[in-house]
């Protein structure tokens, strides 16, 4: 058994993958958070308060795992989901009742959904209250404002998609209320809505939103979130 | 170009405010992306700009008023005609005698007349065309209450007269109306232009308070 | 930044035979470096900083206190990311998303509420001018959540230095929450006041 653990570890495929052994010691940990393209997100140390759960509650953190398992769910769903007023719903049925976990997928992505709009507000007070937007951390805020904004469009264009009582209302009433802007007061509608009400141009439109445009502007604020972060000096201080 | 500097020495560069070759063309490039990327974003909302082809949008022809009687006897006594489900069609007429009647209509009015131009007011204007979409939050706003005798949301409790003028309820103005054009003795509505409803505030009939009369919306 | 003596600084990286215990990377390219001396876990990293004489910038920063990301942080991480994942699937197993009948114009529901993070706004909308409240909330919102940033430069971040921004950040959070919570649980049919008892007029 030991063998055939070593031989593969000695593979040349392993070592082109892992460039070095398991880290047990400072210098190998630093090494793998500095090597992987994914953990080097992070710095190699980080300061002690930042583990310290009730510093951060790991408010951010957890917003962008909900973001990853909204997306994963979000493909998923889409499999099965066509954008046309006379498919949708039933196509939402059909995930519901007939695909396998189909009901799983569909309700881990509305609570998911939910709760990133809970755990992004909260995690926006927490960083006000800690007086993160402080200097040199203020541009990093007005990503976070904006990424803020692209949680709720997320949120708001997904609720459509189902096409029942609930999502044609909700959106009726929704987007009624954003022509009070101004500027442009009916046009921002009826751009919005591809025509004067809710209907087939506006279920193609919220689907194009929500499953490429805006998870795809999101993501690269969120990249330039997490780049900040580390530009800034790494997270704030503690009060 | 070169200059002496007291403290940097030999300094290369145009003098204070003259503008070097290679700065015109870097701000030059710049003014270019710029008016670019403008044009990028209103050619990407000419893009996504509605193209409406059939539904609300286009010209609706209604009918003559004859075959709008056939189709909805009720519209001679005063409850609006409604149009494919999105448009009140009022029999201005009929509805004045409905509402000073309280409901009950002795004479029926089967022909209201062609006095359909914006020009006119609306308490002299022959059929208007009101848009059942409520002005508060979109809600599809039902046929005239009995109670009442006027248009009340039950979506949010926003009331308007019989001729769309707003009386009570969170609605910022009263209902939204289309233009409806003559074409012989044919009603035809423009549904691609939608007027603003009359501001709040604008009385013209029915000044009845809103406290003193029944409601179907609380 | 403060530059921390150690005089064989220099002597590590050149000579590395004179540290002895030091551990090497096994295995790889490039030259063998020495890791830093002592109890793995309890040495420090130097920081270097070139700080000119005559420059402008007063430096004057300590070494925070700090820990390897690697376990400290990516365990959290984890931890955390179970947590959620077990909470998500045990929720979506046993509280179903709703669904109502299908989509229908004609067929408008006795109260129509946006969605719940909306509610607050549409409670103001009913308290106040339309035009007012949809021309000065939206954008205050987020362009004014946008700007405290740049309006508040004080660098106090103690709730005590900073009584008032906390105060109004407060009472705003608050508020939103009680108009929000008003919309959502209080309002039913025509936008009338409803005890939540009678009746709850709320989908999310």
């Amino acid at each position: 058994m030991s063998f055939l653990v070593r031989a593969v570890r000695e593979s040349a495929l392993w070592r082109s993958l892992f460039r070095q052994p398991y880290p047990t010691t400072s210098r190998t940990r630093a090494l793998a958070v500095m090597n992987n393209v994914f953990l080097h997100l992070h710095p190699v140390r980080v300061k002690t308060h930042a583990v310290r759960y009730t510093y951060t509650f790991c408010l951010g953190g957890i917003s962008f795992f909900l973001f990853l398992a909204l997306t994963v769910t979000g493909v998923y769903l889409m499999f099965f989901y066509v954008p046309s007023i006379n498919r949708a719903f039933q196509d939402i049925q059909t995930i519901s009742n007939s695909v396998a976990f189909g009901d799983l997928i569909r309700n881990m992505h509305r609570w998911a959904a939910h709760l990133m709009v809970l755990t992004v507000f909260l995690h926006m007070i927490r960083v006000f209250y800690h007086g993160a937007y402080k200097p040199p951390r203020e541009f990093n805020w007005a990503i976070g404002v904006l990424l803020l904004f692209s949680t709720l469009w997320l949120s708001f264009t997904g609720y459509l998609l189902p096409w029942d009582q609930i999502a044609f209302w909700a959106i009726t009433v929704g987007t009624q209320m954003a022509t009070y802007a101004p500027l442009a007061s009916t046009e921002s509608g009826f751009i919005l809505l591809g025509g004067i009400e809710v209907g087939q141009e506006t279920l193609i439109r919220f689907y194009v939103m929500h499953v490429i445009a805006f998870p795809l502007i999101a993501a690269i604020l969120l990249v330039v979130h997490f780049w900040r972060i580390r530009k800034d000096g790494g997270i704030s201080g503690p009060v | 170009m070169s200059m002496q500097h007291y403290g940097y020495g030999e300094v290369h560069g145009p003098r204070a405010g003259e503008m070097s070759r290679r700065g015109f063309m870097r701000r030059m490039l710049g003014v270019g992306v710029g008016i670019l990327s403008i044009e990028f974003l209103a050619g990407t909302l000419a893009f996504l700009w509605p193209n409406i082809r059939e539904g609300l949008g286009g010209r609706l022809t209604v009918g003559t008023a004859a075959s709008i009687a056939t189709n909805y006897p009720e519209w001679t006594e005063g409850l609006a005609y409604i149009f494919q489900s999105k448009i009140f069609v009022v029999n201005v007429p009929a509805a004045k005698a409905r509402v000073e009647g309280e409901g009950e209509v002795s004479q029926p009015v089967g022909d209201p007349g062609t006095d359909v131009s914006s020009d006119i007011p609306a308490v002299d204007r022959s059929v208007l065309a009101l848009y059942r979409k409520c002005p508060h939050l979109g809600c599809q706003v039902p046929q005239l209450c009995d109670q009442s005798q006027w248009f009340e949301c039950l979506c949010h409790g926003s009331k308007y007269t019989v001729l769309g003028e707003y009386r009570a309820g969170p609605a910022p103005r009263g209902m939204d109306r289309f233009v409806v054009e003559m074409e012989g003795d044919t009603y035809v509505i423009n549904s691609g232009e939608i007027e603003d409803g009359p501001p709040v505030g604008t009385v013209t009939f029915d000044d009845r308070d809103s406290q003193l009369i029944p409601h179907c919306a609380a | 930044m403060t530059i921390e003596k150690r005089p064989n600084a220099t002597a590590d990286k050149t000579a590395p035979s004179q540290a002895p215990q030091v551990p090497t990377i096994e295995r790889g390219g490039g030259p063998k470096l020495p890791g830093p001396p002592g109890v793995p876990g309890t040495e420090r990293f130097r920081l270097l900083a070139y700080v000119k004489q005559e420059s402008m910038v007063r430096v004057d920063k300590r070494p925070d206190e700090t820990v390897l990301t690697w376990p400290h942080l990516l365990r959290a991480e984890f931890l955390m990311a179970s947590l959620i994942t077990m909470l998500l699937v045990i929720t979506s197993f046993f509280i179903q998303a709703p669904l109502e009948e299908m989509a229908n114009a004609g067929n408008t529901p006795h109260v129509a509420k946006a969605p719940w993070y909306f509610l607050g706004l549409q409670e103001m909308l009913s308290y106040f001018n339309a035009t007012v409240v949809g021309v000065l909330f939206p954008p205050l919102y987020f362009i004014g959540l946008m700007a405290i940033a740049y309006i508040d430069r004080s660098p106090y971040k103690a709730a005590r230095d900073r009584k008032l921004v906390w105060i109004f950040f407060l009472c705003l959070m608050v508020g939103g929450l009680l108009v929000t919570f008003i919309g959502s649980f209080f309002r039913g049919p025509g936008w009338n006041w409803v005890w939540p008892w009678e009746g709850l007029f709320f989908t999310l």
